[in-house]
């Protein structure tokens, strides 16, 4: 779309250029999902704070499925391997993908760590994203689903402090609602907020402890 | 800190732009920010700023514009700006995905991107 100029000395062009910052890894994610498609896998991108409880929901989520089909997991994390360590316990192939410096999982980083798993065996990855309210929104990795996870222990706000992260959700989990009165924060008027900002949202309350909402949630996802 | 990536694909393009062409002086980088991305002015130019230091568009501007939303309803076909929700606790309104006509869910179809526009340099 570049424009031809016939240039004189020292003369200032303004140059048309239309050039999309998003795009290179909105076009990435688009060729993992291809790939994931032609494998009938569907890959559920779980995202949320830091501490929302990711990693145990998706080990209960594993946990419950992996007998049924073959279920994989990606764990993104700034620097640990904590979260991917907790997930091999369950024998399921696992890929750490380490960010250090980074906020987010890109396509680029999801398309690699495809590419080390057998994609034959599975029908289900769980992509869990780095702790983050904000930066992951903005890039999609190729997954069919994203899911947010907040929990109650991060407060009555969440969802007007960070609007932008549940515009682009297809799901919310409110996790730990078995803490709810402790934390003096209602579950009802946070489902009420995400529905205000985004009508068409599912919104599933779990609690991982008291096994509240899993069978609900995985039937969701099961259907994506 | 995402605008730190955006500003690297901004600085990214414009080097590779300049390699494709006979150019004197970068002076200015225009870009379009749509209102539903969540970039941060300020912080992509203070970024921009940064990443430029020593390189062949060291000195040249970044300059935001902001692009408005526009979402689409397809159960009653309205399109314009999105419903805005004005909470007391919000610094800003917030956009919605709600209807404003008849309370469905809409898509957005305008201001999601971020896009360099423009880029003003000498030969």
């Amino acid at each position: 779309m570049i424009q031809t100029i016939e240039a004189s000395p020292d003369e200032i062009y303004d140059i048309e250029l239309e050039h999309s910052l998003l795009e290179a890894n909105a076009k990435l994610a688009k060729e993992n999902r291809i790939l994931l498609d032609r494998f009938g896998i569907a890959a559920i991108d779980v995202m949320g704070a830091i501490g929302s409880g990711k990693t145990t929901l998706i080990g209960r989520l594993v946990g419950r499925l992996k007998d049924q089909f073959g279920v994989a997991v990606l764990n993104g994390d700034a620097t640990t391997s904590t979260d991917a360590d907790l997930i091999a316990g369950q024998n399921v192939p696992v890929v750490q993908i380490a960010t250090v410096n980074g906020c987010h999982l890109d396509a680029n980083l999801v398309g690699k760590a495809l590419r080390k798993i057998d994609l034959a065996k599975l029908k289900l990855i769980f992509i869990e994203n780095i702790g983050n309210l904000i930066c992951p929104a903005e890039f999609p990795l190729g997954s069919r689903a994203r899911v947010v996870v907040v929990s109650v222990t991060e407060g009555q706000y969440m969802v007007r402090k960070h609007p932008h992260m549940f515009l682009g959700a297809d799901l919310v989990v409110i996790n730990k609602v078995d803490l709810a009165a402790a934390m003096e924060v209602s579950v009802s008027d946070l489902a009420a907020d995400m529905h205000k900002l985004k009508p068409s949202i599912k919104v599933i309350p779990t609690s991982c402890k008291n096994s509240v909402g899993l069978d609900e949630l995985t039937s969701c996802l099961l259907a994506v | 800190m995402h605008e730190l990536s955006i500003a690297s694909a901004v600085v990214d393009s414009v080097l590779e732009f300049l390699d494709a062409h006979e150019v004197k002086k970068v002076l200015k980088v225009r870009l379009a920010v749509g209102e539903l991305s969540h970039v941060e002015a300020d912080q992509l130019c203070f970024c921009y700023t940064a990443i430029t230091q020593e390189t062949a568009i060291e000195n040249s501007a970044l300059e935001i514009e902001r692009v408005a939303a526009v979402v689409e309803c397809p159960s009653c076909s309205y399109r314009g700006r999105p419903k805005y929700w004005e909470d007391a606790l919000a610094a800003a309104p917030i956009p919605t995905l709600e209807c404003p006509n008849c309370r469905g869910a809409v898509e957005p179809v305008e201001g999601n991107d971020c896009a360099i526009k423009t880029i003003q340099f000498v030969v």
